[in-house]
């Protein structure tokens, strides 16, 4: 067997055993609230292929889309500013401390208020939540830029754009990085919430409607694509890390081996 | 070509005053191959840096090419100690040669000439789409000297660029340095504390004091300018000279 075989199958095979696990478990299940996984399965597809995902996943995705990337412009922007400024930083850092810690769940209340019901809040929610890490980990990954490759930079002249992209960014991208993995699983959880609360349409919207409406199979299988969405964001997310920061990857590798 | 006058630099931190360059005067002609030798901790680095327009000087004057130096000068480049850390690790071997030359608005086609010449002059041409952490130390300083090339610059400073690589490395990149010196004119400033590798490369050398740093000595190394690993350093007056270093630190360590 191939390594990439083996590989392969040493990811399938927990979720396949977990799957049997719950199949056989609840095979002659007669619970309301816990019907058997075939019940699921076929309430999966008659609910989610068709009209539906137009009208509910796909706004859905659209929202956590375009939230995720206001906040990694944001969030990389104002980071690299603060790391690059000592004054900025601060003068800043308390109240960052501050903001970091209202949980953003919260602040849907307040964003209805301002923003209204619309996706406009709903964008903001995932805006305030997902900010932070990449934030935060941008001005640590900034200031930790390596001294003698700033004064090559320097005594070769290397300024403005030239040494904002291929020194500081370039830099801090590990870190940037790890910023935005954390702030994707953040940016999945306040789409779903920030559906919960006034909303006409989407994924959280529509598990609470079926759930309201003792729609229980149907309920199950929205969670079931939450975390169907939640694996698919993340292979997508590990592809372009792999190509943002294979350098860094054969770096570390490299440096272990000596 | 480079003209240093009465430079001092003095740190100042946290309430304590260090004085690591006394006085410091010396001149480097045009197209000349000078090294600086002084004991451990005779501020042979904030010379250089003070040179090289990174660090400002607490009194005195750098001119490089007749210009005074206030920030990092045109046509000035800088090997360091720490080839690992002054490559890009995310750029390839040609794009960290070519970086300098993109930022200085140079065409394209006469930034590949100039990368291919440079690598091809340090024996890298076969390596040029490799990172730089996929090579051996030695390799990646020669990485750094092609970068240095290419830049084609008139002042070169080197900061005990073989410090950090083994001696059959060391041999071969000192030989490197004397074939690039001699091929492209650069005037040359090479900070070492191995008194061998000062007599064995440079036309001069500078001796510097313990802090704070004086010129000690300064030494014509009236070596033929065909150098050999082997014949150079069993000249008799290669030994010679290098016994006159070598005394001129000890006396220079025991003074600090």
């Amino acid at each position: 067997m191939t390594v990439a075989l083996r590989r392969l199958a040493l990811v399938v095979t927990l979720p396949a055993a977990l799957l049997a696990v719950w199949w056989f478990a609840s095979m002659n299940s007669t619970d309301f609230y816990r019907p058997p996984l075939s019940r699921i399965l076929v309430a999966f597809r008659e609910t989610w292929i068709g009209p539906r995902f137009v009208d509910d996943v796909l706004p859905s995705m659209a929202r956590l889309a375009i939230g995720y990337a206001g906040a990694l412009v944001l969030g990389v922007a104002l980071g690299t500013a603060i790391g690059l400024s000592r004054p900025l930083r601060a003068a800043l850092e308390p109240v960052l401390e501050f903001l970091r810690a209202v949980p953003p769940p919260v602040l849907v209340p307040i964003l209805i208020l301002i923003a209204g019901i619309g996706s406009t809040m709903k964008v903001l929610v995932i805006v305030s939540g997902c900010l932070w890490p990449i934030l935060l980990n941008t001005v640590e990954g900034v200031r930790g830029v390596d001294g003698v490759l700033a004064d090559t930079c320097r005594s070769y002249r290397i300024r403005g754009a030239g040494r904002l992209w291929h020194l500081v960014l370039r830099s801090a991208s590990p870190q940037i990085v790890t910023g935005a993995r954390q702030a994707l699983s953040i940016g999945i959880i306040l789409m779903v919430i920030s559906e919960m609360f006034a909303a006409s349409s989407g994924l959280g919207f529509t598990i609470v409607q079926f759930q309201r409406g003792f729609a229980i199979p149907e309920m199950w299988s929205g969670v079931l694509l939450l975390g169907l969405l939640g694996v698919l964001l993340s292979l997508a997310f590990r592809g372009v890390e792999h190509r943002v920061l294979g350098w860094y990857h054969g770096l570390r590798a490299a440096a272990r081996e000596r | 070509m480079l003209r240093v006058r009465g430079l001092r630099k003095v740190y100042d931190s946290h309430g304590r005053r260090v004085e690591a360059i006394g006085e410091l005067t010396f001149d480097a002609d045009a197209g000349s191959f000078v090294c600086v030798v002084g004991p451990s901790g005779c501020g042979k680095t904030t010379l250089l840096r003070c040179i090289a327009g990174l660090l400002p000087p607490t009194a005195g004057e750098v001119h490089v090419a007749g210009a005074r130096v206030t920030g990092p000068p045109a046509g000035l480049a800088v090997v360091f100690q720490e080839y690992g850390r002054s490559l890009f690790p995310w750029l390839r071997v040609r794009e960290n040669v070519e970086l300098p030359l993109r930022a200085a608005g140079m065409a394209r086609d006469a930034r590949r000439r100039l990368v291919a010449e440079a690598l091809d002059a340090v024996g890298l041409a076969d390596t040029d789409s490799a990172y730089p952490w996929q090579l051996s130390g030695g390799m990646q300083q020669r990485v750094a000297i092609a970068r240095a090339i290419a830049y084609q610059p008139r002042v070169l400073l080197m900061d005990e660029p073989f410090a950090a690589v083994d001696a059959q490395t060391r041999a071969d990149l000192e030989d490197l340095i004397r074939a690039v010196w001699r091929r492209l004119g650069v005037t040359l400033l090479f900070v070492t504390h191995d008194i061998d590798e000062a007599v064995y490369l440079g036309q001069r050398v500078i001796m510097l004091s313990a802090a704070p740093t004086r010129v000690a000595e300064d030494l014509d190394v009236d070596l033929p300018d065909e150098r050999d690993q082997l014949t150079t350093r069993g000249d008799p007056r290669f030994t010679e000279l290098r016994s006159r270093v070598y005394a001129q630190i000890q006396k220079a360590k025991g003074a600090g």
